[in-house]
């Protein structure tokens, strides 16, 4: 009883011990955390191969001394910035990859100038990507080519896909891309083509401005930035939450513009017409039809994803015509699935095995 | 944290408040955020400010026009006179490098890097080739 009675207090001294220690170490870290600017981001060596306007294409430095023969280019949505692919060491798709072999290329997306306002979904998907693969092809010697598209990066992959024809396209993989826009939840209603006015907005603006698109986002989960705060003061003794926490913070912060042409497309077409899913979308003078897609395809869902419902994703697998295709869910949100501890246990090593099998 | 600190932390209630009040702020704002009232009501809002956005445009290029000033409209358009070049450029260049290709006069990029023979996990033999170390 006496010896129970010991451990006991034993334990609460100890528990109040480390509740002390992680209070100075909050009040310690909280003063570096207000004065010390924002974290490192996107440190993977890497050279900018090509730049124009708003695009930018990255070669990574290979990181293994034998690759696999099929190069891998990443697709960055346009709405954000690549270095969610690599957000720190060790917690990097681009790294892993780069680790496992493939030879890793990533489009990125500069603020669109207004001058490039008239930009639309026939150039990002018909003059971008494919730019940038012949660049890859270029670099590397390779005719073929494997895509990774991220939210609205995989719906310019996918349409690049079905328009294509016999084009190098090897492998596709989409992160948690919408297909079905009519179930995009509280985006679709705030853009109801009732009460939304899409032209005003692009002939006013131009370009869709950053705090426009940000709003959208914010909107959709208003407690989470506040509730992510008081998270990240309770976690300010552990360096490595609150360098990730950082990171994200960061990244979701750095929303990009949207070239209006390209947002009015988007609105006309997919939210409203769901021509991605319904068919009719005609792109660059190309009737886009998923089922034309005969590559490879994998698609990465998250199940808690907020921004892309599970219910907006899930029916690209039945839509696109390859015999070869493979879908897994995971638990998480719409960017844990791509830099949080599910992505690095699972879907990067399931994205690697998949791909390594399919890039010889 | 493990579980069982995290029981007899003093800082545990503020944890479960903090998660249900994101809960029930986010429960009751999506509800609100979804009906029809506030999406109209959104937008409504968001058309004015764009009326007067657009009204001090126009005030302002009228003004610069009065002082002999170029307006935005005027900048911009000088803008994508120079991004239709670039553009142009780029198809050229993307032209020209066909050409060079297809007559082998164009000079042949150095492809350094390291061999691309690497074979999938499943295809690699006991030996281990094909496995390829890190660098």
């Amino acid at each position: 009883m006496s010896s129970a009675s010991d451990t006991s207090q034993q334990d609460l001294g100890d528990q109040v011990r480390a509740a002390v220690d992680r209070t100075i170490a909050r009040s310690i870290k909280g003063l570096d955390f207000v004065i010390s600017g924002d974290p490192d981001v996107g440190l993977t060596p890497k050279d900018i191969i090509y730049e124009r306007g708003t695009l930018r294409l990255y070669h990574y430095h290979p990181m293994a001394d034998e690759v696999y023969r099929v190069p891998v280019l990443l697709v960055m949505a346009t709405t954000n910035r690549s270095y969610v692919f690599d957000l720190a060491p060790g917690q990097s798709m681009v790294e892993y990859l780069l680790r496992e072999g493939f030879d890793v290329f990533v489009i990125d997306w500069e603020k669109p100038g207004p001058e490039e306002r008239h930009l639309d979904l026939d150039d990002y998907t018909f003059d971008f990507i494919p730019t940038c693969i012949r660049r890859v092809a270029e670099r590397t010697g390779e005719p073929d080519i494997s895509l990774i598209g991220y939210c609205m990066g995989g719906v310019l992959s996918l349409i690049y896909a079905a328009g294509q024809g016999d084009g190098p396209l090897k492998n596709l993989v989409c992160l948690t891309t919408p297909v079905n826009w009519h179930e995009m939840g509280l985006m679709r209603r705030w853009t109801d083509p009732r009460h939304f006015d899409v032209d005003r907005i692009v002939d006013t603006l131009g370009v869709v401005p950053t705090e426009f698109i940000l709003a959208g986002f914010t909107m959709l989960r208003p407690a989470q930035r506040t509730a992510g705060r008081i998270r990240a003061w309770d976690n300010m003794w552990n360096d490595a939450y609150v360098r990730s926490y950082r990171s994200f913070d960061r990244w979701s912060n750095e929303t990009i513009p949207l070239a209006g042409e390209y947002f009015r497309t988007t609105m006309r077409d997919l939210m409203w017409g769901n021509k991605l899913h319904d068919g009719g979308l005609r792109v660059a003078g190309r009737n886009i039809d998923l089922a034309n897609i005969k590559v490879p395809v994998m698609h990465a869902i998250a199940e808690h994803d907020h921004i892309v419902p599970l219910t907006a994703s899930r029916p690209l697998l039945e839509r696109v015509g390859s015999t070869d295709k493979k879908e897994m869910i995971l638990k998480g949100g719409h960017v844990s699935l791509i830099a949080g501890p599910n992505a690095v246990r699972r879907m990067w090593p399931a994205v690697s095995n998949w791909l390594a099998e399919r890039s010889i | 944290m493990s579980k069982q600190d995290a029981s007899n932390d003093p800082f545990d209630p503020l944890r479960k408040f903090v998660d249900d009040m994101e809960k029930r702020i986010d429960g009751v704002a999506n509800k609100v955020m979804g009906t029809d009232g506030f999406s109209q009501a959104m937008n409504q809002t968001q058309t004015l400010s764009l009326k007067l956005q657009q009204g001090f445009q126009g005030a302002m290029a009228a003004h610069l026009k009065n002082i002999n000033m170029p307006s935005r409209g005027d900048v911009l358009r000088l803008a994508e006179s120079i991004q239709a070049l670039n553009q142009r450029m780029a198809r050229m260049e993307l032209l020209l490098e066909d050409v060079a290709r297809n007559t082998g006069s164009g000079p042949t990029a150095a492809r350094s890097g390291p061999p691309r023979t690497r074979k999938p996990p499943s295809q690699r033999t006991a030996a281990g080739t094909g496995a390829g170390a890190l660098t």
